[in-house]
């Protein structure tokens, strides 16, 4: 499966009231909850074997799909 | 001692100018609100909700801003109690509240006005309670009365000489210690939130031993992370108070970016946080301490859940002089009964015990079949019970849970008490309390009570979902719903949403053809548990 999609996956289990394919402001927003950042992270690192680390932790990575992506992609060309 | 106006005061009168509480706007503006600020305006509002002899709650639906505490204190000032509700809670969450105060007064915010008049218009059409609506930008207060939200029936500048000085003083000569201060909702097994309801004299109590064990001095600048609904808050609003230190209300967004978080702290040269176990372990699992440090924290109290001593070792590592003290107890307590100084440098697989009781409060274990018999030895296990002046008055407009959780007992040492009892396994350990778990199902999550049962009963409201099993996973911070039924998970977790707080609402959602049973025909929570 494409990267995007598995995302996308995991978005909607966490949070099937969100318009993934659409937000861009899921974190600057207050779409996205802490609860669902913590569970995000886990599944994020164990689905693409990442590590992500503080620094990857800003808004600007996670307020988008297509973010995410971008984020998923340069950790594991680390 | 008996009203905690008179601590506002005395500090308002010391140091009237003195930045009391400062929170972030969303466009990340500080909000300041000084010590004299929080006197005076408690005042301008308390004017206009006082009523003669009425002692009834007052809902409170504001923002996590520095300019709440002012709602609560003018409620103080009326001497009636504080109901704090979270205008994010599911609506049908806070009809539950709403029924069950039945307020005929209700403070609100300017920014949480409209989402409020939406609210009533459609649960509480014809509903004759009294609006307040405070916008402390321009320092104008709108009445709104009869259920017409569109047009104030009063408007009132915020000004001194509206102070109702003769009202306010005849509330105040009536006042008690044993007043109802605030009223906390909490989660309730079957579904309907329990409203602790706590006096000014628990609350003295619980600030001055907090104060005392933490060394709170006047140069302090705490922390806040908990919601203001939420009792965890009662120390960063109460201890500014008595002590005239500042509390910084960090924004939410800061707890799932530690570089962000730790800059803060250190910016505002935070000294003392009171947070719960996950706000310090979840921050570790992201990172922290690896690119920011920490400059200026110094006295750090958790609580909530048990703190596991691999990420206490961290926090010590990284912080080699700072004091953290382990506190231990339920809302019908005030916050906590027991606290546990760590005095020595932890080693990954020890467990900290929850030490011994907080001045002012008795602390014992009874057997765990014979509530009556209390446990003096060592190492048995029995259920933790409390005692003293910080217990809660009991449930709001609830009397069978109240005799329910707090009973009088005389008891096997021949003295009679009236005690809380917990639901919480302890022992005695070496002279310290240590605990073993719950008797029920409830949980901690990320710093909040969560009755699986409550969970449970939500999703097996739903159509089409035959049965359902919540269990926590500790190591992922997760709640996790096992169900069957015709019912999609997307459906499930939608309507989940309706019923429950964003937070009990399980991120991991799993349909199964059938749940594990055990011969008796009940759902095998062993199992699903495995799984």
């Amino acid at each position: 499966m494409e990267t995007k999609e598995t995302i996308i996956e995991i978005l909607e289990e966490i949070r099937p009231d969100v318009d993934f394919e659409n937000e861009t402001s899921l974190v600057d927003g207050n779409v996205l909850e802490s609860f669902d950042i913590v569970s995000l992270v886990s599944e994020l690192s164990d689905e693409f074997d990442i590590t992500i680390r503080p620094k990857d932790l800003v808004p600007a990575n996670f307020n988008s799909v297509d973010a995410m992506v971008n984020l998923v992609n340069t950790l594991q060309d680390e | 001692m008996e009203n905690v106006l008179e601590w506002l005061e005395a500090t308002a009168n010391r140091l009237p100018d003195k930045i009391a509480f400062t929170s972030e706007t969303d466009s990340g503006e500080d909000v300041e609100v000084s010590f004299k600020d929080v006197s005076n305006k408690a005042k301008i509002i308390a004017s206009l909700i006082i009523e003669d002899g009425d002692k009834t709650p007052v809902g409170v639906f504001s923002m996590r801003s520095a300019t709440t505490p002012i709602l609560f204190m003018a409620c103080a000032y009326s001497n009636r109690a504080y109901a704090p509700i979270d205008m994010a809670l599911p609506k049908a969450r806070i009809g539950k509240i709403l029924d069950n105060l039945s307020p005929d007064v209700i403070l609100v915010d300017k920014e949480s006005f409209e989402s409020f008049s939406k609210l009533a218009k459609e649960l509480y059409a014809d509903k004759t309670w009294k609006v307040v609506v405070v916008d402390f930008g321009c320092d104008i207060i709108r009445t709104y009365s009869d259920s017409n939200y569109d047009a104030p029936s009063q408007e009132n500048k915020m000004t001194e000489e509206s102070i109702a000085e003769d009202k306010l003083s005849k509330a105040r000569a009536s006042h008690k210690g044993e007043d109802a201060l605030y009223i906390i909702h909490t989660s309730g097994s079957s579904g309907r939130p329990k409203g602790v309801v706590t006096s000014h004299e628990s609350l003295i109590n619980y600030i001055d031993s907090y104060g005392k064990v933490m060394g709170i001095e006047e140069s302090d600048r705490f922390g806040n992370q908990s919601p203001l609904d939420y009792i965890a808050a009662i120390r960063d609003i109460y201890l500014p108070l008595k002590y005239g230190a500042s509390s910084f209300i960090i924004p939410k967004k800061y707890f799932m970016d530690p570089n962000q978080l730790f800059t803060y702290l250190n910016d505002k040269k935070v000294t003392s946080i009171g947070w719960s176990v996950s706000a310090l372990t979840v921050p570790l699992s992201l990172g922290a301490f690896e690119e920011v440090k920490l400059d200026t924290l110094r006295k750090i109290c958790f609580s909530g859940s048990v703190m596991p001593c691999s990420a206490l070792k961290v926090w010590q590592e990284n912080l080699p002089d700072a004091l953290f003290v382990n506190q231990y107890g339920p809302t019908e307590a005030t916050a906590s009964c027991t606290y546990y100084v760590v005095d020595h440098k932890v080693d990954e697989s020890e467990v900290l015990p929850i030490g011994n009781a907080y001045d002012g409060y008795d602390v014992f274990l009874t057997d765990l079949e014979d509530d009556s018999k209390v446990i003096a030895n060592e190492d048995k296990e029995g259920q933790i019970c409390v005692a003293g002046i910080s217990l809660a008055i009991g449930y709001y407009n609830d009397p069978d849970r109240t005799n329910d959780s707090f009973v009088v007992r005389e008891l096997s040492d021949g003295s009679k008490k009236r005690i809380y009892k917990t639901g919480d396994i302890g022992v005695i350990h070496n002279g310290l309390f240590e605990f073993h778990g719950r008797m029920d199902r409830q949980i901690k999550h990320m710093g909040h009570r969560v009755e699986l049962d409550e969970v449970e009963c939500a999703a097996n409201s739903v159509d089409s979902v035959t049965e359902s099993c919540c269990i926590y996973k500790k190591e992922k911070e997760s709640l996790f719903l096992y169900y069957s039924g015709d019912a999609t998970k997307r459906d499930l977790s939608l309507a989940l949403r309706e019923l429950i707080p964003g937070f009990m609402v399980p991120r991991k959602i799993i349909k199964l053809d059938e749940l594990p049973k055990l011969p008796n025909g009940k759902i095998d929570i062993r199992t699903v548990e495995e799984m």
